[in-house]
């Protein structure tokens, strides 16, 4: 590529000439000579007409998109809700251990202070409570996961 | 307001309301390239399997890039595919020339432009419709047509030696 090259593409693409490209095109018989034809042919293709779009067509191919967008939200919901689970499944064996722990020192406490029976009955209770909220909290997941998405598509489109 | 890579990550999660937006924004541009390149042959469907295309492989969008350039290179390659097709184009450089030279000599300054680029090999009339009319920067087009800046620079001079030899009265 020279020189001329660039000038002669400066022309067509019909842009204005710098003072170096204009003194070169002054000063070069070759794009003096070509200059003129460059000129026509950017004229010609500046005339090219295309008609609108037709007014459908948009609408057409939001239709035909549709199911397969329907697929990739179906798709995009199960892989959210996969890592959800995923990283929710990550602290658990923690979860259940300490739990597990919190239950049986209560257990040894509470039997020091009350009757057998009682202490086992305050134990029980209190780890059906604790399995409850985290069957409450696991339960959460995927509708917590589901409004993240849903939200995530509304900053996006904001 | 969002950006075209923003849209398209929602588009990668089902959303209809996105791709609309998108289709909005570039209808115009891309409509008149598909026009421009295959001669206003085939436009509407060629269109509708570029966003189609533009669905499919939403998911694998880099972020990274410019939706644009992405867009526009499904066309450019939805494009090269159309023009492999069965039957050849009709259109060929002699009988433009042919055209011009005939005695009429009235034919209308809009179809000339259409036989000008017809007359183009397709890797010229790709770079000289994404620099010419969509007015992209070389590194663009490049990256579009999946060639070396060099190769637009090199096309675009082919391309212009060849429709100024057409357009030669």
């Amino acid at each position: 590529m020279t020189e001329c090259d660039d000038v002669l593409s400066q022309l067509l693409l019909g842009r204005a000439l710098d003072a170096d490209a204009a003194a070169h095109v002054s000063a070069c018989p070759h794009c003096t000579a070509e200059q003129g034809r460059v000129r026509r042919v950017a004229a010609l293709l500046a005339s090219d007409d295309v008609p609108p779009v037709p007014p459908a067509l948009s609408a057409r191919v939001l239709r035909l998109a549709a199911p397969l967008l329907a697929r990739q939200a179906r798709r995009a919901a199960w892989w959210t809700l996969a890592r959800a689970l995923a990283a929710a499944l990550v602290p658990l064996p923690l979860i259940l251990f300490l739990d597990f722990h919190l239950v049986r020192t209560a257990y040894g406490v509470l039997n020091v202070l009350l009757p057998g029976a009682v202490s086992f009955y305050v134990a029980f209770n209190y780890a059906a409570t604790l399995a409850l909220l985290l069957a409450l909290t696991y339960g959460m997941i995927p509708i917590v996961a589901e409004r993240q998405m849903r939200l995530r598509r509304e900053e996006c489109r904001a | 307001m969002a950006t075209d890579e923003d849209l398209m990550t929602a588009v990668a999660s089902g959303d209809g309301r996105a791709l609309a937006e998108l289709c909005g924004r570039y209808e115009r541009g891309l409509h008149r390239f598909i026009f421009r390149h295959t001669g206003g042959r085939d436009v509407d469907d060629l269109y509708q399997e570029t966003w189609l295309r533009v669905v499919r492989a939403a998911r694998r969008f880099d972020r990274r890039r410019r939706f644009s350039t992405w867009l526009f290179q499904i066309a450019v390659n939805l494009c090269r595919d159309w023009h492999r097709r069965p039957p050849p184009e009709p259109v060929d450089p002699a009988s433009f020339e042919d055209s011009r030279a005939g005695p009429s000599g009235t034919a209308d300054a809009s179809l000339d432009a259409r036989r000008l680029l017809a007359a183009l090999p397709e890797p010229q009339r790709s770079v000289v419709i994404l620099r010419y009319y969509h007015d992209l920067g070389e590194d663009e087009v490049a990256e579009i047509v999946g060639c070396p800046k060099g190769t637009v620079k090199s096309r675009l001079h082919h391309a212009m030696a060849r429709l100024a030899r057409l357009a030669r009265q």
